[in-house]
Formats: structure tokens, C-alpha cells, sequence
């Protein structure tokens, strides 16, 4: 048999036994219990991912299967990131602030809490009676 | 089952609930009750939003509108209807199985000059379907902005989520300096590629849309990096309304003029060069460009406003 | 008989970056801890992809095509470590039974503490 069958035959079962890892790395991102198990399963999906349109772009002699493959990296990346930003900051124990951030919050408070004592003094009147379902503009159905 | 959906429905329960274990959100479809003490904040809190959201003296104004909107959208489904009914029936003799396949592999790169088919296909067959997905990306953004943009209605309500969750930097990774070295790095090299990959439209695959969204990644991953304060002093509002703007303008008119001199036999002035070099396939390079830069704009406009609420920091 | 000895190369470092990223995928899946199956994942990422890409230039040959492999291994090489510092730090900040195990840990003093804070 001439080298290119041999070649063919090599890169076929490259791409079969990365298929295999990552069905095993979806159902980790199933199971897996938490967050971070998840995005890291996805991020190795990723991995994994470009490795076969790398060996596809050499089976089938194709050269923008390369283009693909960096665009690939660049989303999963991306991804991370940005999951990151969304998570990091979610944390229900803050306990740091900045001076400066403060004050705006207190005011911030200061405002929204006249808010409430005034629709809390209308509450009163009504005697605190409810469930009666409103409308979008205040009013009651 | 009902109760789960009327609760995702209302926006009463919180997706972080089983990640974060915090306490389950009380329901309130229970009738002639008085209010007990921890419940009386929580319908507090639903007074003022729905305050904050509607007045009541526009009540005329939002039913002139429902009626004139569902009034369109009914004629548009007539019309859309109709004309489907008039194409073609499924089958062998639809010419769409055979002719029309036919004929764009065969004489697509002479009547577009574009090694590409697939982009001559949709940027200069079939081009009015282009510029409807690119109205769609356009609308997509507006529906967007409607509803999560911080106006001054819901700045106060909301201001104490907006400073205590951007503004603290120990929790916030633009002041990582891993994160600024890296993107410093990699993020020149990652928007030549998206520019790369746009102008290379005609000639191997990728054209506007897959480049405006490398573009549109690279912006976001310069937010993030980096701040919004400096990422406002270039990508303002202005400028992202401009470029969508005249991107969909110029996109309109150069097709309304082709769209004229095809429809009465005219020849249209546009060069086609020859195949394979940059400058060719008449006018899909521009409007190549064009689509690209209202897809980043998109983009970039997505997760700035799903981030603190507005595009240009306004 | 030169193309052979290129095959027989090229396959040997196929196989090599088989084993790293099944090592990699085993390591992410039996770990209990989330860092430590991190520090596997890390394996597929440097080692894993370095093979891939030298058995790919090695059956192609010198060219354009060569660069851009080199410039996806370049890019990975650079980002990953990234990714995986913000990983981390989620971890970090979102799990709550971090410290769970530490009294298994030597020399750790701070396990009364550090459970009491969380429950």
C-alpha cells in the first residue's frame, strides 16, 4: 500500500479516538457538578475541537480549515473570559468596597428608601389588604 | 410545573438560586390575605418597578399603537403568504432543483468574478437577502437597547447593582495585569485576522459576516481588558450609530442602483476584474465591508449593554 | 524509503498526542477537585497540541500552510494559561466548600475557622 492510503488510514483514526474524548468530556460537562467543572469541560471541548479540523484540514487538503481553526481558539477564549466576568463578581460574601463607591451608594439607598416609606404609608391606609393583581400602569384588574 | 413557569415568567426567580444556595423566592398566588411582615418589602419593591416602568397618561397613545402594529404585522403575514403561494410547487420540475443550481456553478464566476460562489451567491444573486439579515442584526440591537438600557427612569432604582458590581476592583478582571499583557499581546494581531478574513470574501471562505464577528470579539475583548472608561473614548454612541447607519445606507443604494439597471436591461458601470485578486467580484468587496462593520457594532453593542446598560456610556 | 521513516515519525507523534490529551481527559473527569483536574486539562493543552502540530508540518512541508499552524500553536501556547488563571480565580470566589477537606492537608492550621465562616 502506497504512503497516502497509509497516511489516510493514520489521520482517520486520529479523528475517530478524538471524537470518543469528547463525547467522554460532554457528559463531564453534564454531570459535572458546579460551574467551574462545566466551563472547563467546554474550554477542553474547544481544545479538542480545533486538534480535529487541524488533522481535517491535512486529510482533505483544504487550507482555510486553518483560518477556522484560529477562529476557534479565539471564541472559546473569549468565552472564558467572559463567563469569568460574569461569575467573579457574583460572590454572595463581598466584603471590600471602595471609599469612594460608598458614599454613592448610600445615596443611591437614601433615595430609594423615601421611595418605599411613602408607598409603605399607602400600604397602611389600605390596611395592608392585597393580592389584588395590578395592571402595567398601577391599576387594579 | 405551572408555579416553576409563572415564576421564570414574572422574573421572580433567580437563576443563580441553586449555584449560590441563597433563599427561595416566596410566591404570592395566594388570595384575600394581608400582607405579613417580610412580604410587605418584597410588594414594595413590584410598586415601584411597575412605577418606574408605564405612566398612565399614555394610555391612549400605547393602544393607537397595539392596534396600528398588530394591523401591519397581519397585512405583512397576507402579503408574505401570498406571494409564497404563487412560487413553484415542490418536485423534479421545480426549476429550483435543477436550473437554478445549474446555472450558478456554471456561470457564477463569470457573471460575478468572484472565486468564491458561495459569497457570489449572497452578496450579488441573491443580495436583497443579505441586506435583510443585516436589518435584522440592526433591529436585534434596538430591541436590545429598549429593554436594558439605564435611563434616568430606572438609574436610581438600580444604582446601587450598577456601582457595587462594576465598580469594585478587587472583583474586577480589568485590573488583572495578566489580563492587560495578554490582551496588549494577542489583541493587534486578532483584529488584523478579522480584517484579514473580511477583505478575503471573494477569494476563500469568510466574507462579511464571520469577519464582523472577529472584529466585534476583539472589541469585547478590549472592554474587558481594559475598562469601559477608555473603550468610551473611542467607541462612543455616535460613532456606533454612524457606522450602522451609513454601512445599511450604502448597502441600500449601491443594490437599488444595481437592482434598477439589471431590472431594464441597463449595464451597470461596476468593474469585475479579474478572479482571484483582491479587487474583484464588482461590488462585493464594499458591501463585504460594508456587513462587516454592522456586525461588530452589533456585537460590541450586545455586551456592552447587557454589561452596565448602555453603548456609549451616556 | 525516506517517505516511511516520515509516516513512522509522523505516527509516533500521533500516538504521543493521543496518550496526553487521554491522560488530559482522564485527569478532568476523576479528580474531585476542581483545580486539580485544571493541572490535568494543562497537559492536553501544551503538550498534546505540540505533537499535533509538528506531526501536521512534517506531513505537509514547508509553506504558508506551515506558518498558520505554527501561529494556532503560538496563540493557543499564549491564551491558555490565561483561561485557566480565570478559572481559578471563579473557583475561588464561587465555591463554598473550598476548604472542605483541609484538615487533610499538612501542617493546616485554619480548618475550625475557615468551615465555621462557611457554614
Amino acid at each position: 500500500m502506497s504512503v497516502s492510503q497509509a497516511y489516510h488510514i493514520l489521520f482517520t483514526a486520529g479523528l475517530v479516538w478524538f471524537a470518543i474524548l469528547i463525547a467522554v468530556m460532554l457528559i463531564k460537562a453534564i454531570i459535572g457538578p458546579g460551574v467551574t467543572d462545566r466551563i472547563l469541560a467546554i474550554n477542553m471541548i474547544g481544545t479538542m475541537v480545533i486538534c480535529c479540523i487541524l488533522i481535517l484540514s491535512v486529510l482533505l487538503d483544504e487550507n482555510y480549515l486553518t483560518d477556522v481553526a484560529l477562529i476557534y481558539a479565539m471564541i472559546s477564549y473569549i468565552a472564558v473570559l467572559i463567563l469569568a466576568t460574569v461569575y467573579i463578581p457574583a460572590n454572595p460574601k463581598r466584603k471590600r468596597f471602595g471609599e469612594d463607591v460608598k458614599r454613592e451608594v448610600e445615596e443611591g439607598r437614601r433615595y430609594v428608601k423615601e421611595q418605599r416609606a411613602e408607598i409603605r404609608r399607602k400600604m397602611e391606609e389600605e390596611g395592608f389588604k392585597g393580592s389584588t393583581p395590578i395592571d402595567m400602569d398601577g391599576k387594579e384588574l | 410545573m405551572k408555579e416553576r413557569f409563572l415564576k421564570w415568567f414574572y422574573g421572580e426567580s433567580d437563576p443563580m438560586e441553586h449555584i449560590l444556595d441563597c433563599a427561595e423566592v416566596p410566591d404570592e398566588s395566594r388570595e384575600e390575605w394581608k400582607y405579613e411582615e417580610h412580604e410587605i418589602e418584597r410588594e414594595i419593591s413590584r410598586r415601584v418597578h411597575t412605577q418606574s416602568v408605564i405612566r398612565a397618561e399614555r394610555r391612549g397613545f400605547y393602544a393607537f399603537y397595539l392596534i396600528i402594529a398588530v394591523i401591519s404585522c397581519l397585512m405583512l403575514i397576507g402579503v408574505l403568504l401570498f406571494t409564497v403561494s404563487q412560487l413553484p410547487r415542490y418536485g423534479v420540475e421545480n426549476p429550483r432543483a435543477k436550473e437554478v443550481v445549474e446555472r450558478y456553478v456554471e456561470k457564477g464566476l463569470e457573471e460575478t468574478g468572484a472565486v468564491n460562489i458561495v459569497s457570489g451567491m449572497i452578496l450579488d444573486y441573491r443580495a436583497f437577502d443579505t441586506l435583510g439579515e443585516s436589518h435584522v442584526l440592526f433591529t436585534a440591537l434596538l430591541c436590545v437597547m429598549i429593554l436594558l438600557r439605564l435611563d434616568e427612569k430606572n438609574k436610581r432604582t438600580r444604582y446601587e447593582n450598577y456601582y457595587t458590581v462594576l465598580a469594585d476592583p478587587y472583583y474586577d478582571i480589568s485590573t488583572d495585569p495578566i489580563m492587560r499583557i495578554a490582551a496588549t499581546i494577542t489583541l493587534p494581531s486578532i483584529f488584523l485576522f478579522g480584517i484579514y478574513i473580511l477583505l478575503n470574501g471573494q477569494i476563500s471562505p469568510g466574507g462579511g459576516f464571520s469577519g464582523g464577528a472577529v472584529m466585534g470579539a476583539a472589541l469585547i475583548i478590549y472592554a474587558a481588558a481594559f475598562g469601559f472608561t477608555v473603550t468610551d473614548r473611542v467607541f462612543t454612541y455616535r460613532m456606533s450609530r454612524c457606522i450602522t447607519f451609513l454601512s445599511l445606507a450604502f448597502y441600500s443604494f449601491a443594490k437599488g442602483y444595481v437592482f434598477f439597471t439589471g431590472a431594464n436591461g441597463i449595464p451597470n458601470g461596476v468593474p469585475k476584474g479579474t478572479p482571484g485578486a483582491i479587487f474583484s467580484g464588482g461590488l462585493i468587496l464594499p458591501l463585504d465591508i460594508a456587513v462587516g462593520m454592522v456586525v461588530a457594532c452589533t456585537m460590541f453593542g450586545f455586551y456592552s449593554l447587557f454589561r452596565r446598560g448602555s453603548i456609549g456610556g451616556e | 524509503m525516506l517517505e516511511w521513516i516520515l509516516f513512522a515519525v509522523c505516527a509516533l507523534l500521533l500516538f504521543a498526542a493521543m496518550v496526553s490529551f487521554t491522560g488530559a481527559v482522564i485527569g478532568a473527569i476523576r479528580f474531585g477537585f476542581v483545580m486539580n483536574s485544571m493541572h490535568a486539562a494543562g497537559i492536553g493543552d501544551t503538550f498534546g497540541i505540540l505533537c499535533l502540530v509538528l506531526c501536521l508540518i512534517l506531513s505537509i512541508g514547508p509553506g504558508l500552510n506551515m506558518m498558520k499552524l505554527l501561529v494556532i500553536l503560538v496563540f493557543l501556547w499564549f491564551n491558555s494559561p490565561v483561561s485557566t488563571h480565570f478559572l481559578i480565580q471563579v473557583e475561588y470566589f464561587t465555591n463554598k466548600e473550598l476548604y472542605r477537606f483541609s484538615d487533610r492537608i499538612a501542617g493546616s492550621k485554619t480548618n475550625e475557622t475557615a468551615s465555621g465562616e462557611e457554614k
